[in-house]
């Protein structure tokens, strides 16, 4: 198991950033593991702002993906899988375990599944993967996302929402709105 | 236990704090499951005879939580999010990745996050402290929950009721109620054991 608390107050602890990952003042990220799923090759990977915590986040960013997270924000041991974008507003809390991720990283039609994971194979190198399903996945400033939450493709997740620990997120989120349940649904307002 | 509060058994470099009473018939596989607790509380942690907490077991417990652990009671891996109170009976078993939380640690309302945000960037080592009203859990005991289940604010589990895997109880469960789902549901009741029976 490795560790997830740090011994510096800003920056990384453990080795040199990414080339592509620029933080801003302040901003913390705990963890050995942070970057070990960190594949981008794009040039302005992860973007995160000021004043920011990431206490054992994994980033785990594939060749084509892109992450941007605002000032304030304070992820606990998040999941954060993109192949394409996450846009992450200011003061965004995300707890325990949760995950979000902008691909299902598989195709739906079955044929095309198992040429899938003939691909991904240790057997399949240099094959090429079918086309998989990416949608950018939004969430606006002020969001408060709960432990063992799962944010799905496509999601828009409006400023100030409250989205309560274990919820699945498959769609859109109201500004303001508080969600529950699998799939998770409106059950009122963030106060 | 050693007499300097570390585990014989322990892979993790850690103590046991001094506030938490681990019964000699108990078993607290490793010391990492304190890495975030920071009570200050007298009595803070007890743990009972014959409970076993394994390693996926985190006491996230701010400085005026208690939790108590009865007895013969099994955790697996539990992230115990506790700034009140989180009680757990006897004979419970408790499986992987689930989430006790007796607290939100964040105000429910955006201005009073952004002001506890700010303050918190500013701290060494960087945590939230009582920013918010939390409401205790109670488990009664022979409580039986499944992986990934979330336990919220304020909820008591009652005797003898079972929680679905990835349930999320956001109410009560009666006691001797199996609960499932998300939002949890009551889906059937069980038979309370006889007084004949030897429990």
């Amino acid at each position: 198991m490795s560790t997830t608390s740090s011994s510096c107050t800003s920056g990384w602890s453990h080795g040199p950033l990414p080339a592509s990952v620029r933080i801003g003042e302040n901003t913390l990220i705990t963890a050995d593991y942070a970057f070990k799923r960190f594949r981008s090759k794009q040039p302005d990977a992860l973007r995160i702002g000021s004043h920011a915590t990431m206490d054992g986040v994994h980033f785990a960013v594939g060749e084509g993906g892109r992450v941007s997270i605002g000032d304030y924000c304070y992820f606990t041991n998040a999941v954060l899988l993109c192949e394409l974008e996450l846009r992450i507003g200011n003061y965004v809390v995300i707890g325990w375990n949760a995950t979000i991720a902008d691909t299902d990283f598989h195709p739906l039609a079955p044929a095309e599944r198992i040429a899938d994971a003939i691909a991904c194979s240790p057997l399949g190198q240099g094959r090429p993967r079918p086309e998989i399903a990416k949608k950018p996945v939004v969430i606006e400033d002020d969001v408060w996302i709960g432990p063992n939450a799962t944010i799905l493709k496509g999601v828009r997740i409006g400023a100030g929402a409250w989205i309560e620990a274990g919820s699945l997120v498959t769609r859109d989120v109201p500004p303001g709105s508080r969600v529950l349940g699998n799939p998770a649904q409106i059950v009122g307002e963030a106060k | 236990m050693n007499a300097d509060r570390t585990l014989p058994w322990d892979w993790y470099p850690g103590r046991v704090p001094d506030n938490v009473t681990v019964d000699p018939g108990a078993y607290l596989e490793t010391t990492y499951s304190f890495q975030l607790f920071r009570s200050a509380a007298a009595d803070a942690v007890r743990i009972g005879r014959g409970s076993s907490i394994y390693l996926g077991v985190m006491f996230d417990v701010g400085s005026q939580g208690r939790v108590s652990i009865g007895e013969f009671t099994l955790i697996n891996g539990a992230r115990i999010i506790c700034d009140a109170e989180v009680s757990i009976g006897d004979y419970c078993l408790i499986s992987w990745n689930t989430v006790f939380m007796d607290t939100t640690r964040l105000p429910a309302t955006v201005a009073a996050r952004r002001k506890v945000l700010t303050a918190m960037a500013t701290r060494e080592p960087r945590r939230i402290e009582d920013a918010t009203p939390a409401r205790p859990i109670r488990i009664g005991r022979n409580v039986w929950i499944g992986f990934d289940a979330c336990v919220l604010p304020g909820v008591n589990i009652g005797e003898g009721a079972v929680v679905g895997a990835r349930s999320v109880v956001v109410e009560d469960v009666p006691p001797y109620s199996v609960a499932v789902g998300n939002p949890a549901r009551v889906i059937r009741k069980l038979e309370p054991p006889k007084l004949t029976e030897n429990v």
